[in-house]
């Protein structure tokens, strides 16, 4: 309980706190030197202040012309795993989308991705999983969140305790299961869980490769693989389906294919469900909305967009477009130039405080996309050319 | 088999009997043979008493009482088919033998709806109702009824060649009626057919093609008119041939005068040229495919049936050949659906008379139980309340109802275990989301036992009615059935109604998936002929096609079939088949495009050909199912190929240079909970900063934009400033060495009197904001120095004048301290 006297402080505190806000708007705009510059790039990384120390070094690489030296310097800072990419990641991880969400294994597999410069296109295909050897955690369990969440509670520095496995290996999953973040607990819980697993091919477009279905609708595309459950005639009347349904269900059915054999158990164990072989109920229910649609006999997915205007999404020449399963169906969308757009512009916003707004900020992003796909997809690399493109006069 | 034998137990046949005239020649054959088949429902015809020969066997009483009874009248076939006059004469009423004989020879007793009676009365011979459509099915009923079990369903279908049409140039009618109405509606159609073809004609006479509204009148008329050939649209022919109501005494001038206005109208609509790289099959429109007519309802207790084929109009007729006709007026916003039904809008409804309803109460009444079966698509799954079917006298009051609580279903009937408004009501499980926005089939059954049980396409809910059955007897025989509505029109209802059938029997499960099973609407196999393409006479690509609502045509199930059961065609590759209308093809819903097969003799059957895809899809209609010409196109088929050329995908749009944004942004919650923490030194897992940061985290900024940043997110920074400073100030250690040489003991006001004191408080701030770098030097971008130890000089001064009382020094301190950590040296980068 505070004091009388101590209430009143707060109170006049509080008043010379706006007094002085208003007093740095009015300073902000002032010609920027090396230091302002070291200590934007920092703070845009790190989310806090540099020490003194550190940011006298940045000041000397910037005067050597070497402005990424000193973001690099940035990025060994805790607070970018523990504050800016976990913020950065978590909005990726539930369904509605909020940054105040616990900690989770997708999140903390992304944030050791990155600090280890693990390639991020095999983010949604790799068995991989991070976990924190920090002392006084519950085990990692396939069963619930407790090891992530207690770490994050404990205040756990995520860049010194981070260490790689597999989900494999911690959840019994078979290898040719895991699929990257997508297959991890967090992933599983907000996608996997109810519905019809159209949530977890969705969520994933909008995470990686920026975009909702809405704006890439394409109803030339067939529709031959369009499930039961959709009906051609919504309250009577197929034009809603004719120009608008089919235009995201003509691809997404079959691409959502590939996770014909994942569940998330809500109700009782609280574990991803997998049944090789055995195509989940949930992929079956209400065939009477459409009696002649598609019924799903496995977990073959082909990719509708590589015919059509979402050519632009740029898929891979290298690989086929179709396959078996959520692992190469990652592969197939982190194969693409929008997952490698999307990582970069998620970065630059990230960093920059804004999308890119004129023809000088879309030259940058194309640079690190260019950077980021050639220098084997290091997004630590992208927050690094990002804070200093956005370091200030 | 004996279709009418007394002798049954069952209820039905008592009421019955007791309702028939004709119940002399029934006790006759009552003597013989145990009852083994239901008689359907049949009402207390208005006949004259027939004094005739008897019937000679029981077939021809069959025919009596079934069909003869229900068209004898002068009102009907009567006044014409009857004795002496025109043949064949099978109203005649001298002798009901030679009747039977003459009806033979229209009536198709195998395929009751296929009959020559049948379709000539549906074809406008003559009905009695303002709907051929309407009497046709009447007609089907009582033929249907007649033939009894002989009338199965499930029959093999003969599939029929359609005549051979080449896919040509062809042309589509334009969304605008401006055209139509200028060259057709206003010059021929308004001042010639108005006075019958009109909503508001005295005697309306549907398809209203005449109609005041030349956009209603224009969507009547497409069906009459024949973009390709005029002279074979049925406004000419009617005229030309049929002599309908010719407005002069030259029929031929006026076919003459309509072909032309039809040509004019034709010629202004530019034609669709077909590409002819295209490896096209045969075209034919839906109407020319065979009728699939295998499905078998059960039927057998039908007392009201609405199968809503008239397609225009504002009566609903009831087809169920249960006399009087519960036919149903449609009122307010109700459209009729293409393929069969009615789309209820909000505020319209579809009502009877309660007089003809009163059927209802009756005959439910003597059974004790009956079924609601519906063809329904919820327009939505967000209302509630919404009564689809209603037999009731107001909101408070009804005999039955079902209705939609979101994606529930809902029954209420008024029995002795209920109320008289039906309550309490059965719910379908919440879990189940029983109720779709899709076309479903819907059952709601009451037996005296069970009470009521709800029925979704064929399957038992596996709600039980927690009050049971119960007896009727309470029914009011003074309501009126309505559908989409309550009587009131309270509790409106939107959505499409394709079928509702009445039975006075609570249907078996068995019956009801009978029911399902046979589907609503009429489909047809479309034979596409392939012949010329795989150089096998007779070889044809099959397709089920039916409406599927007013807007689309449902295709299904390709298959390869060769009309010639001694055909064994083989390796034939079919690959990229693609639905083509009125010479181009579709561009949305081809699904089978990817379809790639080869016809085997492994896979192909005689009598069943070889499936190529088992999927159904959409496409929408154009001209209406009389007048689309529908082909198929294929990437391959036999030695045939088309390579189709793929448009380059779209250049994305340039991108547009946006408004440009702050430089900077506000430091997030997590951010500022972690540059606090680095500043003063008090860790983030402190308990008082971790409680503090618990309750503010929502408030403080989430997202970095200056322009989100708020008063409230200003607060709650205060309030987690003052927490890192309160916990800094009052752990000796860290403040000491943060605040080096600041002794907290002394009184505020003397102690702060002096700048060197206040600087102990003010240059450490300013150091660990980093307003200036470890060497003291200003950085730019941050608050100037001089501004802020004016601020903090200010603050420092204001709360320390006079201020010795113990604690203060440590108060005035953290007050400096809060002011420092919450402001934009901070909160901005």
């Amino acid at each position: 309980m505070k004091s009388p006297a101590s209430r009143r402080a707060a109170r006049a505190a509080a008043a010379a706190t706006c007094a002085l806000l208003l007093l740095a708007e009015s300073a902000a705009p002032a010609l920027a030197d090396p230091t302002s510059q070291a200590q934007r790039i920092y703070q845009r990384i790190a989310g806090v202040q540099p020490s003194d120390a550190t940011l006298d070094a940045m000041v000397t690489d910037i005067n050597a012309s070497n402005p990424l030296a000193a973001a690099q310097l940035a990025t060994s800072d805790p607070s970018f795993y523990n504050v800016v990419l976990k913020n950065f990641v978590t909005p990726w991880t539930n369904r509605d989308q909020t940054v105040f969400a616990p900690l989770n294994d997708y999140t903390a597999t992304v944030i050791g991705m990155v600090r280890d410069d693990v390639a991020f296109n095999t983010v949604l295909s790799a068995d991989i999983l991070y976990k924190s050897n920090a002392s006084g955690l519950p085990a990692v369990s396939a069963a619930n969140n407790n090891h992530y969440a207690t770490a994050e509670q404990n205040g756990i520095d995520l860049k010194a305790t981070l260490v790689a496995t597999s989900q494999s290996a911690a959840y019994g999953l078979p290898t040719a299961a895991t699929a990257g973040v997508m297959t991890t607990r967090g992933g599983s819980s907000a996608f996997f869980i109810n519905g019809t697993n159209r949530a977890m091919f969705r969520f994933t477009l909008i995470n990686h490769l920026c975009t909702d279905l809405n704006p890439i609708m394409d109803i030339t595309r067939p529709p031959d693989r369009v499930r039961q459950d959709v009906s051609r005639s919504p309250g009577g009347d197929s034009r809603i389906f004719l120009n608008n349904c089919i235009g995201c269900h003509a691809a997404m059915d079959p691409m959502a294919q590939a996770f014909a054999y994942y569940n998330f158990d809500g109700v009782a164990s609280n574990e991803t469900v997998y049944t090789p072989g055995v195509v989940q109920a949930k992929y079956l229910i209400n065939s009477q909305n459409f009696n002649a649609g598609f019924i799903t006999p496995n977990d073959s997915w082909t990719n509708r967009w590589r015919q059509g205007p979402n050519q632009v999404l740029g898929w891979s020449s290298a690989l086929p477009g179709s396959g078996n399963g959520a692992k190469s169906l990652g592969q197939e969308l982190a194969g693409s130039s929008a997952f490698a757009q999307c990582q970069v512009q998620k970065v630059f916003k990230a960093v920059c405080f804004r999308a890119p707004q004129n023809q000088a900020d879309r030259t940058q992003v194309a640079t690190m996309v260019s950077s980021f796909k050639s220098g084997g997809y290091k997004l630590k690399q992208v927050f690094a050319e990002s804070a200093v493109y956005c370091m200030g006069p | 088999m004996n279709r009418f034998a007394l002798s049954s137990p069952r209820l039905r046949r008592v009421r019955q009997a007791a309702a028939l005239a004709a119940l002399a020649v029934l006790t006759a054959c009552s003597s013989s043979g145990p009852a083994t088949t239901a008689n359907p429902v049949t009402a207390p015809p208005t006949v004259q008493a027939y004094s005739g020969p008897a019937p000679e066997n029981a077939d021809v009483q069959a025919f009596k009482i079934n069909l003869w009874q229900n068209i004898e009248g002068a009102d009907k076939c009567g006044g014409c088919h009857h004795a002496g006059g025109q043949s064949p004469q099978f109203a005649r009423s001298d002798d009901i033998n030679l009747a039977y004989q003459a009806a033979n020879t229209v009536v198709k007793l195998t395929q009751p709806s296929q009959s020559e009676m049948v379709l000539k009365v549906a074809g406008d011979h003559n009905c009695w109702l303002a709907s051929p459509a309407a009497c046709g099915d009447t007609l089907t009923v009582w033929i249907q009824n007649w033939a009894g079990a002989n009338a199965v369903g499930g029959t093999q279908i003969q599939l029929v060649a359609p005549p051979s049409q080449s896919v040509g140039p062809s042309k589509t009618f334009p969304a605008s009626s401006a055209s139509f109405a200028a060259k057709i509606w206003q010059p021929l159609l308004v001042p010639y057919c108005s006075r019958c073809h009109s909503d508001n004609a005295q005697t309306p006479q549907a398809p209203y093609f005449a109609s005041a509204n030349p956009d209603e009148a224009y969507a009547d008329a497409q069906s009459k008119i024949n973009l390709d050939d005029p002279a074979q649209s049925r406004f000419v022919v009617r005229l030309a041939t049929e002599f309908h109501h010719c407005w002069t005494t030259s029929c031929a001038a006026d076919a003459a005068a309509m072909q032309a206005a039809i040509t004019a109208f034709a010629n202004g609509i530019p034609t669709t040229q077909v590409d002819p790289s295209l490896v096209v099959s045969k075209q034919l429109s839906l109407l020319q495919g065979t009728v699939a007519s295998g499905q078998n309802r059960y039927d057998s207790a039908l007392i009201a049936l609405y199968q809503f084929k008239t397609g225009s109009g504002s009566v609903a007729y009831d087809t169920s050949g249960v006399l009087p006709g519960l036919d149903l007026t449609l009122t307010g916003n109700v459209s009729w659906v293409g393929g069969w039904g009615i789309n209820i809008a909000p505020g319209g409804k579809a009502q009877g008379s309660t007089e003809a309803s009163q059927k209802l109460a009756t005959l439910i009444q003597s059974t004790g139980e009956f079924s609601l079966e519906a063809w329904v698509a919820n327009g939505n799954l967000t209302q509630k309340d919404a009564d689809i079917v209603s037999y009731s006298g107001g909101d408070t009051t009804r005999n039955v109802t079902l209705s939609q609580q979101l994606q529930q279903y809902e029954a209420q009937v008024r029995s002795s275990k209920t109320g008289e408004n039906g309550d309490p009501a059965m719910l379908t499980a919440l879990a189940n989301n029983s109720a779709q926005a899709s076309l479903q089939h819907v059952v709601l059954t009451f037996d005296p036992v069970a009470g009521r049980k709800l029925y979704v396409n064929g399957v038992f809910t596996g709600d039980v009615d927690a009050q049971g059955g119960g007896t009727l007897a309470a029914w009011d025989n003074t309501f009126a059935l309505v559908i989409g509505a309550e009587t009131s029109s309270d509790h409106p209802w939107t959505g499409v109604v394709r079928m509702l059938a009445i039975h006075d029997r609570a249907l078996t499960a068995a019956q009801v998936q009978q029911n399902f099973t046979a589907g609503v609407g009429e489909k047809y196999y479309l034979l596409f002929d392939v012949s010329t393409l795989v150089n096998i006479p007779k070889s044809y690509i099959m397709l089920t096609g039916s409406e599927l609502d007013s807007y689309s045509y449902l295709f299904a199930r390709p298959t390869f079939i060769n009309l010639d059961p001694t055909q064994k065609p083989t390796s034939i590759p079919i690959a990229g088949i693609r639905i083509g209308l009125n010479g181009a093809e579709v561009g949305v819903g081809q699904a089978y495009i990817p379809l790639n097969a080869t016809v085997s003799a492994t896979n192909y059957s005689p009598t069943a050909g070889q499936i190529l895809s088992t999927v159904g899809t959409a496409i929408a209609l154009q001209k209406g199912p009389a007048s689309d010409q529908i082909f198929l196109t294929f990437e391959k088929i036999a030695s045939k190929s088309h390579t189709v050329v793929a448009p380059p995908p779209p250049v994305p749009p340039a991108p547009v240079d946006t408004a440009v944004n702050p430089d900077l942004g506000a430091r997030t919650f997590d951010k500022l909970l972690y540059t606090m923490s680095n500043i003063t030194g008090v860790p983030v897992t402190d308990s008082g900063v971790a409680g503090t940061f618990a309750g503010l985290q929502q408030s403080l900024p989430s997202t970095e934009s200056i322009d989100a940043f708020s008063a409230s997110n200003q607060q709650a920074l205060a309030q987690l400033a003052i927490e890192f400073c309160h916990q800094l100030v009052n752990n000796s250690t860290l403040s000491a060495k943060f605040f080096p040489g600041l002794d907290y003991s002394q009184p505020a006001g003397t102690y702060f009197a002096s700048q060197v004191h206040v600087n102990l408080v003010i240059n450490p701030l300013i150091a660990k904001a980093q307003i200036v770098d470890g060497h003291g030097v200003q950085v730019a971008s941050q608050p100037t120095v001089a501004a802020v130890t004016t601020e903090l000089n200010n603050l420092i001064a204001q709360l320390s004048n006079g201020q010795n009382g113990a604690g203060r020094t440590a108060a005035v301190t953290t007050a400096a301290c809060a002011a420092v950590l919450g402001s934009a040296a901070i909160v901005l980068h």
